[in-house]
């Protein structure tokens, strides 16, 4: 698939095409998970929420964390978006956490251990490329997924090229199979 | 001097033992008794204990742009997770790549300053003074530092340049195949280019500023007028492009001469537009060179004379199809042109008139202003009914004609809203591409991409041209080196930290989203009573600004080095300064000797001046070279987002308290220390993440309790302003109690229990270079 920005093609490997369930089998191999969110799903100054796209994108990303238990760092200023909805994030610059991600020892965001998959959302496309580049050479620890609507060569997985609809459609599928997976975990755990 | 003279001298030469001099080295040293530090022109290894001691805080981080090599007939290599047939793997090859773009740049600089420096000296004569008025004394602190000399007249200049020349060979060399293969070795290598680049910088601003006239440091230097509309589009228009002030300084000296001032305009872009105003205030600035394509395409200029750097290479073709004539100027540009330099220069002209020539290469900077001017004059009224831009009607018919592709947002460096606006135009809305218009910098990579083949910068330019009739704004004009006597007023207070920073917003206009966000962010830290200096585009980025009361920002702050102070300093190679007042600072408040004394004056630098440098839409090889200068200094950078493509960052890593251990020299101990600054260089996404990082990039270990609450109090005010939340990493920067800003006490306080914070004494003389043996372990 051709990248959004088609010059963003580094070399022979690529980032294989996700769709909503190979997410879901990722998110159910990795141990340590983390989510990152930038600033490009923030509404603009003076935008009318209620009915603008990215504030159900935000919606939707902050369902998948809470219904997987997943940590999420917020980079650039995306954080206040985040607070105002009472959700919590860790807020960081996209180069530092891309940073720390390659460090086999560094502990995570929990102090648990050091993450073994990202999931990657609104940074700003050429940034976020670079930071993928940095973590496909130099992170053989980790694995890392876009769930932005455009495709995105350096990461291991990652969405299509899409239409805001279909992407929403997407995200929304995401969070019903992590909510139904949950469920299904809570009842063999309850049995 | 006679041969029986000479044979008298070396006589008395060789009585005195071990003497070593030379003519020249006398006469360029004169009245300076300061003994000769340890670096006296260091080759390539000398600093690199130094560099070390840098990289091994500031490590460096790696995206590699591609992932293979494409440099030799063994590749093309994958070094994805492999080693290539030379043997270098992905890290090593970014190191190669980025010391190779740091090459680059300095080579611009250097053939910048050499070009600049043999027409200097061919116009003004080898013993040109190099005074710089009665307030500078140190007129080269780049120079004195690094070589260990100081100039007295321009020909003194040429063995500074010889020694760039011979340490960029020996570097450039390095990156050859099968030569350097260890990434610490390759960045310390990249300082040493960042290096030669200050140098280089220095001996062109220098060099221009003595030869020129141009203003030497003072203080209230004139406003100059900037923007699009600032032209008389009735008179021959003549456009310079380019950093080379030679041509366009001939040519405002022709029209002056001849009496023809008031009868040509002479407009620039880019840096050549703000040194040429700095010759003549009369000059004006069009703009930074996100303008170059739009304003040739506007087809107001009837002569477009381009020297070096950063020039479209298109720029033949482009004004080829409004019947603009092209000069170009200097031998690394000559697109292909007829060289006329020994010409006459009235064939020349009717040669360029009769169309029998396309442009012409002319290699003689006086010559090149009597034949822009001439040209000028007689072409400006056959081009002044030619149509060049579509009107808003064919602007409307063009959009029609989209195929909704969307190429031109999917190649847009920064994906603007293109699309969304060639479809609103569709249907004579213009309110988008206007939009789109403010914040473009016109690259056309839109255009090229168009496949159906739309000329959507003509289209954006026509409605910008047209909605905004009234683009006229005001810059400083740039005045040069700060000068001694304001150093002696602000080492103190920059020292302790009182005046909590000193803010450079350096380079191109690669922005995110246009260049406003320079001036809000420059303003932000004026009015905190930062110190904020620019140069180049950013320098002209910022004065496109104007506030609710009409007014820029030039108008609005003073033009003082000092508290709440906004400078502009002049073109990129103005930069020079920037590092050249932190060297001042350590010699005339901390009396640190300067001569070939690099690493003490750097280490002074990192550990107590809180300055750094802000290149937020850094594009070039050139700003690749300028970070890496003034890191070497201890002067940390933050570039913008596209500054991660330069493949390379330095990076700090606060959890890791080992690396910021510092050696107090006068306890003799070896300390805990602090991340600050954090990092060295670090690209930031948004402008908002930029103005919560300055105030913390700009702490220093040796800060004093009262500095320090100043800069933590900007610090937390700025976050919670732009990020709306508490920093979470203060307890790193709060020493003792005495640090806790009073209008935060009681948050502060809370939240350093709840890291469970310990006090620490500050160290009494933060150094990171080693002790000497009395002092201690």
């Amino acid at each position: 698939m051709m990248p959004w920005q088609p010059t963003t093609i580094a070399g022979p490997k690529q980032a294989r095409v996700a769709n909503p369930e190979s997410v879901i089998r990722m998110l159910k191999k990795a141990k340590r998970p983390l989510f990152i969110i930038g600033p490009v799903i923030i509404c603009d100054e003076g935008c009318d929420e209620t009915v603008c796209h990215k504030a159900k994108i935000r919606s939707s990303c902050m369902d998948i964390a809470k219904e997987w238990d997943i940590p999420v760092v917020t980079v650039g200023h995306a954080f206040k978006s985040f607070l105002k909805e009472g959700f919590d994030t860790e807020p960081m610059g996209i180069i530092e956490i891309v940073n720390l991600l390659k460090d086999p020892e560094w502990k995570g965001l929990r102090g648990e251990g050091q993450h073994d998959l990202v999931l990657f959302i609104g940074v700003t496309y050429y940034i976020a490329s670079q930071g993928l580049s940095t973590l496909k050479h130099f992170a053989q620890h980790l694995v890392t997924v876009t769930l932005c609507k455009f495709f995105h060569p350096n990461a291991d997985a990652s969405f299509p090229n899409m239409s805001d609809k279909k992407w929403l459609k997407y995200l929304e599928k995401l969070k019903i199979s992590l909510r139904i997976l949950n469920q299904e975990i809570n009842t063999i755990r309850r049995v | 001097m006679t041969l029986k003279g000479i044979k008298e001298l070396q006589n008395e030469i060789w009585m005195i033992k071990n003497l070593k001099a030379n003519f020249g080295e006398l006469r360029l040293n004169r009245n300076w008794d300061e003994p000769m530090g340890p670096t006296s022109k260091p080759n390539v290894t000398d600093l690199r204990a130094w560099d070390f001691k840098l990289l091994s805080r500031f490590e460096p981080f790696y995206a590699p742009f591609c992932d293979m090599c494409c440099m030799c007939t063994f590749g093309k290599c994958d070094l994805l997770g492999k080693k290539g047939a030379c043997g270098i793997n992905a890290d090593a090859q970014q190191a190669r790549t980025f010391l190779l773009s740091c090459c680059i740049g300095t080579a611009a600089h250097t053939a910048h300053a050499h070009h600049l420096l043999k027409h200097l000296i061919e116009k003004k004569g080898e013993n040109f003074p190099i005074d710089l008025g009665m307030n500078i004394d140190i007129e080269a602190p780049i120079m004195r530092t690094v070589i260990g000399e100081k100039p007295g007249k321009l020909g003194d200049f040429r063995k500074v340049l010889d020694y760039c020349e011979e340490q960029l060979t020996y570097l450039l060399s390095a990156t050859h195949t099968g030569q350097e293969g260890n990434i610490l070795d390759f960045e310390s290598k990249t300082f040493h280019a960042g290096m030669i680049d200050e140098l280089s910088k220095e001996v062109c601003d220098i060099s221009q500023i003595a030869a020129y006239g141009m203003p030497k440091g003072e203080e209230d230097v004139p406003l100059i007028e900037l923007g699009l509309g600032v032209v008389d589009k009735e008179k021959p228009v003549i456009l310079c492009i380019g950093h080379n002030v030679a041509p366009g300084a001939e040519i405002v000296d022709y029209t002056n001469d001849k009496g023809l001032y008031n009868e040509v305009e002479v407009c620039g872009i880019c840096c050549s537009a703000i040194d040429i105003s700095r010759r003549d205030k009369n000059a004006k600035i069009i703009g930074p060179l996100s303008k170059q394509l739009e304003f040739i395409r506007s087809g107001i200029a009837d002569v477009i004379v381009v020297d070096e750097q950063c020039i479209r290479t298109d720029v033949l073709e482009e004004a080829l199809k409004n019947n603009s004539t092209v000069i170009v100027t200097t031998d690394n540009a000559c697109y292909g042109l007829p060289d006329r330099t020994n010409e006459d220069a009235d064939k020349t002209v009717s040669d360029l008139i009769e169309r029998r020539i396309d442009g012409a290469l002319i290699l003689d900077a006086e010559k090149v202003g009597e034949i822009a001017v001439k040209t000028a004059l007689r072409i400006s009224k056959d081009r002044r009914n030619i149509k060049i831009l579509p009107d808003l009607k064919e602007v409307t018919k063009y959009a029609e004609d989209c195929i909704k592709c969307r190429m031109c947002e999917r190649t847009c460096p920064n994906s603007f809203p293109v699309f969304d606006a060639i479809q609103d135009a569709g249907e004579g809305q213009f309110s988008k591409l206007l939009e789109v218009y403010e914040i473009c910098y016109s690259c056309g990579k839109c255009e090229e991409s168009c496949k159906a083949d739309l000329p959507l910068v003509s289209m954006l330019t026509k409605v910008g041209g047209h909605y905004l009739k009234n683009q006229n704004y005001r810059i400083r004009q740039g005045r040069g080196p700060i000068q001694d006597v304001e150093i002696r007023k602000v080492g103190r207070p920059i020292v302790f930290g009182e005046i909590p920073g000193i803010i450079a917003f350096v380079g191109c206009t690669n922005y995110p989203k246009g260049g406003e966000e320079i001036a809000k962010m420059a303003e932000e830290f004026l009015k905190r009573n930062y110190i904020v200096v620019a140069t180049g585009c950013s320098a002209m980025s910022i004065g496109e600004y104007k506030d609710k009361e009409g007014i820029t920002l030039y108008e609005k702050y003073e033009d003082v080095f000092g508290a709440g102070g906004l400078v502009n300093l002049g073109s990129c190679v103005s930069n020079a300064h920037v590092s050249g007042a932190c060297i001042k600072i350590a010699n005339i408040f901390a009396k640190k000797p300067l001569r070939a004394n690099y690493e003490e004056i750097a280490d002074y630098i990192l550990n107590r001046i809180g300055a750094c440098g802000v290149a937020f839409g850094a594009y070039s090889q050139k700003a690749s070279a300028i970070t890496a200068g003034i890191n070497r200094w201890g002067i940390p950078a933050i570039v913008g987002p596209h500054g991660t493509k330069f493949k390379r960052l330095l990076l700090g890593r606060k959890d890791k308290k080992e690396s910021w251990k510092v050696n107090d020299l006068r306890s003799g101990e070896v300390v805990e220390g602090e991340p600050s600054p954090e990092h060295l260089l670090y690209a930031a996404e948004t402008k908002e993440e930029v103005i919560a990082l300055i105030p913390k990039i700009c702490i220093r270990v040796n800060d004093t309790p009262k500095g320090r609450q100043t800069k933590l109090t900007n610090y937390i005010d700025l976050h919670q302003k732009y990020i709306e939340t508490f920093p979470n990493d203060l307890h790193l920067f709060v020493r003792n109690r005495n640090d806790i800003p009073i209008t935060y006490r009681k948050q502060v306080t809370e939240f350093l229990e709840s890291k469970g914070w310990k006090p620490k004494e500050a160290p009494f003389e933060p150094s990171l270079m080693d002790f000497k043996k009395e002092e201690g372990r």
